[in-house]
């Protein structure tokens, strides 16, 4: 499969900075993957997500060198136009990416920036409704919304203009835990049904490390680890790093270094339960 | 300030008024504007007030216009002082003072039977810039939430000993400075991320932006607007050449 995503010897360093907010960074993302982009704040996870979509270089400009290419083209050389309907970006408070009085019509937002005609619009606005199913807010106003629900308005808007990849930045921050979990099997199933790239920056990674393929930990502007969530969490280092580890996996942890259960994928509570009961018959 | 302000802010509705083509209540509200001006007795101008009232009633926010009239009547007692001083003549002072009702009632009118998108699109229709016209429908959209901010920072502040309700006037003013610095600050942050999802929703990609909703004048709008223009033309013309002022 290919790259949807390659960043290659990123640097970037803000006009009144002393230092890089990033450095040396190298990614590759695979078309269809779900990588977590994980880290202290302060480690460049921000800017790093604004390189990918083109607000760097296009609205901050800096010292930048290396490249980010997303779909084979490379970002500094296209206009903000063309990455708008490349990489969709969830940006953490839903509510200042809301524009229109209702619903439907900041669905079609960005539709209506690119002068998308009338017919093709109504379609893709639907369907963007149906995917989040929100079709009963179509006519709601934004301060009649709860939290969840501006997230899933916004995350419509980003969809209906048909991103190959799509930025969330720690999307479940503002959001209760069920809401926060459903928010997550959302992404797992868009990913599922449109193929959709996921790049997310969480914190809360007792909920992604089911549906993620990748983790990646930043610090101090640098990729410090990379791997499948296996084999980031049960390393050594990740803790190090700051990355909370969640508790069931940091048990299933302690428990196989005594031999009690496998090792080589992470388990669930009820996976874990089942193990040791197996181990122990 | 809130009980003030409802006046003038749009709630949902779904009167036939309420309905109708944002340009036809745009002009209804006009011609009534004018029509208030150029009235000349009190008889008249109670006939005009008369009919914002039925019209009010009509559109269902009856209620809401008189609120607003309540409000109005404070200014209008100060006009008719202010009249009464200067010219002596209780009439002329009552109609100067009863116009001032009548102007803010149209006015009030339109904006409670308009929702943003609708002032939008009347915008639209004015070919104004898109940019003047994003503009307006954010600082429109942001209201509530601007409010809510503001709240939440006076209960932050009050908590931490804040008194905003005590000393004299100068001192009151004074106390709403803590309010007032954080709650611009929220709004350069604010407008800071709103600049960023625009650029990533591709805002001024093309320089004429489609729209997913299109609004078509109805037979009815078309009939509105031609009756508002002919009763307008009709009252207009019997003021200065069919009735002399003096009969009335």
């Amino acid at each position: 499969m290919s790259n949807i995503l390659e960043i290659e010897w990123l640097g970037f360093r803000y006009p009144d900075s002393p230092r890089k907010a990033i450095s040396d960074f190298d990614l590759a993302v695979p078309e269809g993957e779900i990588v977590v982009l994980a880290g202290p704040s302060g480690c460049g996870k921000s800017t790093l997500l604004r390189a990918v979509n083109g607000l760097i270089p296009h609205m901050y400009s800096g010292e930048y060198t290396g490249s980010v290419r997303v779909g084979g083209t490379n970002v500094k050389e296209s206009s903000m136009r063309d990455l708008a309907q490349k990489v969709g970006f969830l940006f953490q408070n839903p509510e200042n990416q809301i524009f229109m009085f209702t619903v439907e019509r900041d669905i079609a937002f960005g539709l209506e920036n690119l002068g998308v005609p009338r017919p093709e619009m109504r379609a893709r606005v639907d369907e963007a409704m149906r995917l989040l199913d929100i079709g009963e807010l179509a006519l709601r106003a934004p301060h009649e919304l709860s939290d969840g629900q501006k997230q899933r308005v916004a995350l419509a808007g980003v969809l209906a203009m048909e991103p190959r990849l799509v930025i969330l930045d720690e999307p479940t921050s503002l959001l209760d835990p069920k809401t926060a979990s459903e928010l997550v099997g959302l992404v797992a199933r868009l990913r599922k049904e449109l193929g959709t790239t996921f790049v997310v920056v969480e914190h809360r990674l007792d909920l992604l490390v089911k549906v993620a393929d990748r983790i990646v930990v930043m610090s101090d502007g640098r990729k410090a680890l990379e791997g499948t969530p296996a084999e980031v969490l049960f390393g050594e280092d990740a803790e190090s790093y700051g990355v909370s580890t969640p508790s069931i996996t940091r048990l299933q942890k302690m428990l196989a270094k005594d031999g009690l259960v496998p090792q080589g994928e992470l388990m669930t509570t009820a996976e874990l339960a089942t193990s040791l009961e197996g181990g122990r018959s | 300030m809130m009980w003030l302000s409802s006046g003038f802010i749009f709630r949902r509705g779904t009167s036939a008024y309420h309905r109708l083509d944002p340009r036809v209540k745009l002009l209804v509200s006009v011609l009534m504007f004018v029509t208030t001006l150029l009235v000349r007795t009190l008889y008249e101008l109670a006939a005009v007030l008369l009919f914002m009232i039925a019209l009010s009633a009509f559109a269902t926010v009856l209620r809401r216009v008189a609120r607003t009239m309540a409000f109005t009547a404070l200014f209008s007692a100060f006009i008719f002082a202010l009249n009464f001083v200067f010219t002596r003549n209780i009439e002329t002072s009552l109609l100067y003072a009863a116009r001032f009702v009548a102007i803010v009632v149209s006015t009030s009118l339109f904006f409670i039977t308009t929702s943003p998108d609708e002032l939008e699109q009347v915008m639209k229709t004015f070919r104004l810039p898109r940019d003047v016209i994003f503009a307006f429908v954010t600082a429109v959209r942001f209201i509530p939430v601007m409010f809510l901010d503001t709240i939440q920072i006076m209960d932050a502040q009050k908590s931490r000993g804040l008194e905003l309700e005590k000393g004299n006037l100068l001192r009151r003013v004074r106390n709403m400075i803590p309010i007032l610095i954080p709650l611009v600050v929220n709004s350069v942050v604010r407008s800071g991320e709103l600049a960023e999802a625009m650029e990533s929703r591709a805002y001024g990609a093309v320089p004429r932006p489609t729209s997913l909703v299109e609004y078509r004048t109805s037979l009815a709008d078309k009939a509105v607007a031609t009756a508002a223009v002919v009763a307008f033309a009709l009252v207009a013309y019997s003021f200065y050449f069919v009735i002399p002022a003096q009969i009335l």
